[in-house]
């Protein structure tokens, strides 16, 4: 723990950086700043949307001994653009016996709680949207509003198949929701504090103060999150919502276009959404680890704590295709065994183990070097 | 197995798992696909692929149409000259020369009895066409046959009507003439051949079979 931080949000630091805005009322200014963020956060979503679907598809394609995407631009990087212009001139179905209110709901509630975690993710020491003090708890709290979505879509389709896949998908996003939180709470002993940037500055300094590296339980805590964050976010091999070879392709396959899009991008915006948390509460957030550089200030500083930010998120976010790539789909009683059987027990202890060496330990890193 | 062991044993799988897909990931040797517009296989040599005719070689005997299976194989044209649009082979002056690919069977029946050796099965594999007429590919040009093709031959058509006429006429004045000559000084002499009948006529009567 450095110094007391303030409390900072989007709007403290662009008034910081345009002292103009200070002169014009806050009623104004206010809303004004926030609705800036939110533009710049799905401008953010959109584009990292369109190159993690052409990365997808390029990682899946190498590993399979196929080239993927090859026509649209060099490698096929302007596929998604096409794919995703395609999605949006087609027309908007709606089944005759769904649900329409709820039918139209579901990918904006999904999309909206997968977008809501950005709120709390910082990318750099000021550049965030706002820095609650319950910022865990938050993630926490809204990484499960997307779920709620889920179960209209598939309830709201009146299909089979659907109402299949939003039932396996809430049995599983609930029961994960438990061992994810669990490898997320040492974390908040170790740091001392709830707020997503205290946890980045309580990691500040030479990359062995990386929480990885505070205890042996860890990086187990680190596997923890990593597999559950996997089912969070519905991925192979915890695809049994979409199950595309059981389920058509679960909850979604009622929606087409624009709304199965959004659907789409919900999905990419949680996988980055995860893995931003596994880099903030493991690998330092926007510190690269290295004083020298972290010391940079100004614009130029902000500006490698974002890089330094997604490059970190990224490494996760491929993890998670590699292992989509990788592993196939397990069963329904092979998902809850690994939730209830191995990762809750194995997360406790590690919580134990972690309170018990804060106590016995403290103010160790890389377990032995002093902090 | 007890329950660390397995938990063990389902980690290390998984390792070993990623290790072989990031081998592969980063081989860009094992990419088995082909880039198909622009990229082609390579075909062995055999391939029965869409034919090609090597028309200067070419006497227009109808061997190949008499020998498909299917009668897919469609040759107009005139022995005795040039006539509009005919394409020039071996003492053969061919106007149409087309297989209906919406037939063939691909059989290579055809180009086995050629005396020429100047139909052959070629390496091309991709023929999509909207229309039936499409589906036939013109040998003498090698494109797919199209209405204007038609139209030229059947305007060629009537041209080889007249030259026959007109050649045998001119056959049936020669052959006068020397018969007028043959009884001014009597010798021995062989009858002229007539005209070379074309083989179709030996194709009639299996036609219907």
């Amino acid at each position: 723990m450095s110094e007391p931080p303030a409390q900072v949000d989007i709007v403290t630091s662009l008034t910081g950086a345009f002292p103009a805005l200070e002169a014009l009322p806050t009623a104004i200014v206010y809303p004004a700043l926030m609705l800036v963020g939110a533009v710049i956060a799905t401008l953010f979503v959109s584009l990292f949307g369109l190159f993690a679907i052409w990365l997808e598809r390029k990682v899946m394609a190498h590993i399979q001994c196929r080239l993927g995407p090859m026509e649209v631009g060099r490698h096929g990087w302007l596929q998604t653009l096409a794919d995703g212009l395609k999605l949006l001139a087609k027309e908007d179905l709606i089944p005759k016996d769904a649900d329409k209110a709820l039918f139209i709901l579901a990918p904006i509630i999904s999309f909206t709680g997968a977008f809501m975690l950005y709120v709390v993710i910082p990318f750099g020491r000021d550049v965030i949207a706002a820095d609650l003090n319950v910022g865990l708890l938050y993630l926490a709290a809204v990484g499960s509003v997307e779920v709620v979505g889920i179960i209209m879509s598939g309830w709201s389709s009146n299909s089979k198949w659907s109402l299949f896949g939003s039932m396996r998908a809430a049995a599983q996003v609930v029961s994960y929701e438990l061992p994810l939180g669990l490898s997320l709470l040492p974390v908040i002993l170790l740091a001392g504090s709830l707020s997503t940037r205290d946890i980045c500055e309580a990691q500040a300094g030479w990359f062995w103060n990386w929480f990885l590296f505070a205890n042996p339980f860890m990086p187990i805590l680190v596997v923890i999150y990593v597999i559950s964050s996997i089912a969070e976010v519905k991925r192979a091999p915890f695809d049994l919502p979409e199950a595309e070879s059981e389920l058509v392709s679960g909850f979604h396959t009622e929606y087409s276009g624009m709304r199965f899009s959004i659907f789409f991008l919900a999905e990419y915006a949680a996988l980055f959404g995860v893995s931003a948390i596994a880099s903030l509460a493991f690998l330092g957030g926007y510190h690269t680890g290295i004083p020298a550089i972290d010391g940079i200030g100004g614009f130029l500083g902000g500006l490698v704590g974002v890089a330094t930010m997604i490059v970190k998120s990224l490494c996760f976010v491929f993890l998670q295709m590699w292992l989509r790539f990788t592993l196939p789909r397990i069963r329904l009683d092979q998902m809850f065994h690994v939730c209830y059987k191995v990762l809750l027990p194995f997360a406790f202890v590690a919580l134990v183990g972690v309170a018990v060496w804060q106590s016995v330990l403290p103010d160790r890193s890389l377990w032995f070097l002093p902090r | 197995m007890g329950y660390f062991s397995e938990i063990f044993q389902v980690g290390k799988s998984i390792l070993v798992g990623m290790g072989i897909t990031l081998r592969y990931l980063r081989k860009p040797s094992t990419i088995v696909t082909i880039q198909y517009p622009r990229e082609r296989e390579q075909l062995p040599p055999r391939h029965r692929g869409l034919h090609f005719l090597e028309t200067e070689k070419c006497i227009m005997c109808f061997i190949c149409a008499k020998a498909c299976p299917v009668d897919c194989i469609w040759i107009e044209g005139s022995r005795d000259g040039a006539v509009e649009g005919s394409h020039v082979g071996d003492k053969a002056w061919i106007t149409k020369f087309t297989i209906d690919y919406g037939l063939c069977i691909y059989c290579n029946l055809c180009c086995e009895p050629c005396p020429k050796d100047c139909i052959h099965m070629g390496q091309e594999f991709d023929f999509a066409g909207y229309t039936r007429l499409s589906m036939e590919k013109n040998l003498l040009t090698g494109k797919p046959y199209t209405e204007e093709d038609e139209a030229q031959v059947v305007r060629s058509r009537s041209a080889i009507v007249t030259l026959e006429a007109e050649t045998k006429a001119k056959k049936a004045a020669e052959a006068a003439a020397k018969k007028a000559a043959a009884a001014a000084a009597p010798k021995p002499a062989a009858p002229p051949a007539a005209k070379p009948a074309a083989p179709s006529g030996e194709k009639k009567p299996e036609k219907p079979a």
